[in-house]
C-alpha cells in the first residue's frame, strides 16, 4: 500500500500543497518576528524619550531648588544679623535691626517658597532641600508618571520573544527544506522525508504558538 | 554495447547524490543555527546600545545636579570664610580705633564685626563643610576636608559613567559578533551554491564541487565557533 502511495501522482500534488502552506506560514512567521522586533525597538525609543523628559524635568527642579536655597539662605543670614543686632546693647544696631525687620526681611521672605513656607524649615534654622525638590517633582504628575524602566522591561520581553520566535522560523525553514527534498525524491525514501518535513513543520507551528501564548500572557494580554 | 553502457551511466549520475543531499541538509541546519545566533547577537547589541544611551543620559543629569549642589555648597563655604574674615578685620579695626581714642569709629566697627559674625555663624549652619562630620574640621583653626567632598560629589556620576562604558563596550562586542555572523551566512550561501552546482553536474566535476563546498562549509562552521567563543 505504501509503495502504491509512494508512486501515486497525487502525492506530487499533496506535497506541492503542503509546501505552499508551509511557505505561507513561514512568511507569516517571518513577518511576526519582524513585528515583534519593531515593537522592541519602539519600546526602547519610548523609554529613552521618557528618560530624556524625566531627567530634563528633574534637572530643572534641582536648578529651582538650589536657586531658592540661595535666596532662602540670604533671608536666613539677614534674619540672623537682625537678631544679633536686637540682642546687642548698641542703640544704633537696634535701630538698624528694627528697620531691617520692618522693611528688608518681609521682602526677602517673599522672594521664594522655601523661606516663606514653614514646612521646609528645619529645627536648626536651615531648609529641607530634599523635601522642596520632592514637592517640585510631585507638582508635575505627568513627569512623575513616566517610567522608562517599564518601557525597557517591555522591550526586553519583546526581544526575548523575538529570540524564541526566530527559533520557530528556523524550524519552519528546515521543514520547508525537507518537503522540497520529498518533492524531488523519486525513490522509497520520499514518504519518509515528507513525514519528517511535516513533523518538523507541526513542531515549529506548535513552538511558535506556545511562544506567542506565553509572552502574550506575560505582557498581560498585549500582543 | 549501448545496452551495457546505460546502467553505468545511470550509476554515474546517481553517485554522491545522497552525500550531496546530506551535506546540503547539514549546511541548512548550520545556517539556521548561525541565523539564530546572528539574531540573538543583534538583540543583545540593541539592548546594550539602549543601556549605554540611558546611562549616558543619567550621568549627564547627575553631573548637572552635582554641579548645582557643588556650586551652592562652595558658595556657602566661601561666604562663611568671607564673613569670618570680615568679622575678624572689623574687630581689629575696632581695637585700633579704641587705642586711638576714636570711640565712634570703634562702635561702628564693632557693629560691623557683630553683623559679620552673626552672618558667618548662620552660614556655617548652612554649610555641609561644617555640619557633615565627613568634611567638618576637627577644630576652628583647620579647614574643612574639601578633597573628600569633591570625591563624594562626583562618586555617583563616576559610577554611572563606568556603567555607561561597560554597556558601550558590550554593544561593540555584540554588534561586531552580529556583523561577523552576517559574514558567515554569506559564506554559507556560497556553500549552498556549490552543492547546488554539484547536484546538477556529473562525474569528476561533481566530486570537485562537493569538496569545494565541504571545505567552505567547514571553514564557515569553524568561523562561527570562533565568533561564539570569543
Amino acid at each position: 500500500m505504501l509503495k502504491r502511495l509512494n508512486e501515486s501522482p497525487r502525492l506530487d500534488i499533496v506535497i506541492a500543497v503542503v509546501i505552499a502552506v508551509v511557505s505561507v506560514t513561514t512568511a507569516f512567521a517571518a513577518w511576526r518576528v519582524s513585528m515583534v522586533g519593531s515593537a522592541a525597538g519602539d519600546a526602547i525609543r519610548q523609554g529613552l524619550i521618557d528618560a530624556v523628559k524625566q531627567q530634563t524635568a528633574a534637572g530643572e527642579d534641582w536648578r529651582r531648588t538650589y536657586e531658592e536655597a540661595g535666596h532662602a539662605q540670604t533671608y536666613a543670614v539677614a534674619l540672623a544679623q537682625v537678631e544679633a543686632f536686637e540682642n546687642s546693647n548698641d542703640k544704633t544696631a537696634q535701630a538698624q535691626a528694627s528697620t531691617m525687620r520692618q522693611y528688608l526681611l518681609p521682602n526677602l521672605q517673599l522672594v521664594v517658597e522655601l523661606s516663606s513656607n514653614e514646612r521646609y524649615l528645619k529645627s536648626d534654622g536651615t531648609y529641607d532641600l530634599e523635601l522642596r525638590y520632592a514637592d517640585l517633582a510631585a507638582s508635575q504628575p505627568d513627569m512623575a508618571a513616566l517610567d522608562p524602566q517599564a518601557s525597557f522591561k517591555r522591550s526586553d520581553q519583546y526581544s526575548s520573544e523575538q529570540r524564541w520566535l526566530t527559533v520557530g522560523v528556523v524550524l519552519l525553514a528546515i521543514s520547508l527544506f525537507w518537503l522540497a527534498l520529498s518533492q524531488l525524491d523519486t525513490n522509497r525514501s520520499r514518504l519518509v522525508t515528507l513525514a519528517i518535513g511535516a513533523g518538523i513543520y507541526l513542531f515549529g507551528l506548535i513552538w511558535f504558538g506556545l511562544v506567542e501564548l506565553i509572552f502574550f500572557s506575560v505582557r498581560g494580554g498585549v500582543l | 554495447m549501448t545496452e551495457a553502457a546505460t546502467p553505468v551511466k545511470a550509476e554515474s549520475s546517481e553517485r554522491y547524490k545522497t552525500l550531496i543531499v546530506a551535506l546540503t541538509m547539514i549546511t541548512t541546519i548550520i545556517t539556521a543555527i548561525v541565523a539564530g545566533l546572528q539574531a540573538d547577537a543583534n538583540i543583545r547589541a540593541n539592548a546594550a546600545n539602549r543601556d549605554s544611551q540611558y546611562y549616558a543620559l543619567l550621568a549627564s543629569a547627575e553631573l548637572r545636579r552635582s554641579g548645582l549642589q557643588s556650586s551652592y555648597d562652595l558658595n556657602t563655604l566661601a561666604a562663611v570664610l568671607r564673613e569670618t574674615q570680615t568679622s575678624l578685620m572689623m574687630q581689629f579695626t575696632a581695637l585700633q580705633s579704641e587705642q586711638s581714642s576714636d570711640k565712634f569709629g570703634a562702635a561702628l566697627s564693632n557693629i560691623s564685626a557683630l553683623a559679620a559674625q552673626a552672618r558667618a555663624d548662620k552660614l556655617r549652619s548652612f554649610s555641609i563643610f561644617y555640619t557633615d562630620p565627613r568634611y567638618a574640621p576637627a577644630s576652628l583653626d583647620e579647614m574643612p576636608n574639601t578633597d573628600s567632598y569633591v570625591i563624594d560629589a562626583n562618586a555617583r556620576a563616576n559610577e554611572l559613567v563606568k556603567e555607561q562604558n561597560a554597556a558601550a563596550d558590550a554593544y561593540h562586542v555584540w554588534n561586531s559578533k552580529a556583523d561577523s555572523y552576517v559574514g558567515v551566512l554569506t559564506v554559507m550561501a556560497v556553500a549552498f551554491f556549490l552543492f547546488g552546482l554539484a547536484q546538477a553536474l556529473t562525474g569528476q566535476m561533481r566530486l570537485v564541487f562537493v569538496i569545494f563546498g565541504t571545505v567552505i562549509l567547514m571553514s564557515a562552521s569553524a568561523w562561527s565557533l570562533l565568533i561564539l567563543v570569543m
